[in-house]
């Protein structure tokens, strides 16, 4: 996996692309993500829209992440979920537990 | 598919160091590409099987990188077969809390066997105490068309 970050309209978008399978994947995000917290940053996004695929390991990180900042008293958003993605979060029952939309900017739009 | 009648069997074995998870799915997906299987197949079976290998290195051999993972891939004109053998001490896989049980939604792990048994036809583990556990993992193959 490689990670990028941007922001807009006061949002933290984070853009991983590539396959999401374990190994160094976790780290690299739960830095990011500590990052924004220590820069007040507590509005994320994480852009699907360039992840091939993902394994347990993916959804753990995109769980931790939730987790993270709702302890810190911020909000994780998807956005741009991909056919195989979103098939993943169905069978685990993980559409519940996020908050998913079509495109960044309605991303955006929901907080 | 251009799969030759005889099943073919490619042998890889890693240490168990997490990073090596991206060799696994580079030796994994090179190999069912040159067998012409179609990439929404192989995504399948390369999400099942990085889960199943994480599993080995992780929890099978509890990251000691002086143990091995082995993995055997054998393709045929029918179906992926996929046995990834670790050296730790045996899993039980009726141990594993229910992932879709509303207390563990929010569990970070947990989910693996559970998405394996979702993406392959068939799924086997045999987990012998203090011998290691092997994982045959099977995904059928739909006819050839031409």
């Amino acid at each position: 996996m490689k990670l990028s970050h941007r922001e807009e309209a006061g949002v933290a978008i984070l853009e991983p692309r590539g396959k999401i399978m374990g190994g160094p994947d976790a780290t690299l995000l739960h830095d990011q993500l500590h990052e924004f917290i220590k820069e007040g940053k507590l509005k994320v996004i994480i852009d699907l829209s360039g992840v091939d695929w993902m394994n347990s390991t993916g959804l753990g990180i995109l769980i931790s992440g939730l987790t993270t900042l709702r302890n810190n008293k911020g909000e994780l958003k998807l956005a741009n979920v991909t056919e195989k993605i979103q098939s993943l979060l169905t069978i685990t029952k993980l559409v519940t537990v996020f908050d998913a939309h079509d495109s960044i900017d309605e991303a955006i739009k929901s907080f | 598919m251009s799969t030759a009648n005889s099943p073919k069997t490619y042998r890889l074995t890693v240490p168990s160091i997490p990073d090596r998870i991206t060799q696994v799915d580079e030796f994994l997906e090179a190999n069912l590409q040159k067998a012409g299987i179609a990439d929404e197949i192989i995504s399948d079976i390369a999400i099942a099987v990085t889960e199943i290998v994480n599993n080995a290195i992780d929890h099978g051999n509890a990251g000691d990188p002086e143990k091995m993972v082995k993995m055997n891939v054998t393709i045929s004109a029918e179906e992926v077969a996929i046995e990834v053998t670790d050296e730790g001490g045996g899993f039980d896989p009726g141990a594993v809390a229910d992932p879709l049980a509303e207390e563990n939604l929010l569990r970070e792990v947990g989910r693996g066997i559970f998405i394996v048994r979702h993406l392959m036809d068939t799924v086997s583990i045999n987990g012998v105490p203090g011998k290691g556990t092997t994982v045959r993992a099977v995904k059928k193959l739909p006819p050839a068309t031409s």
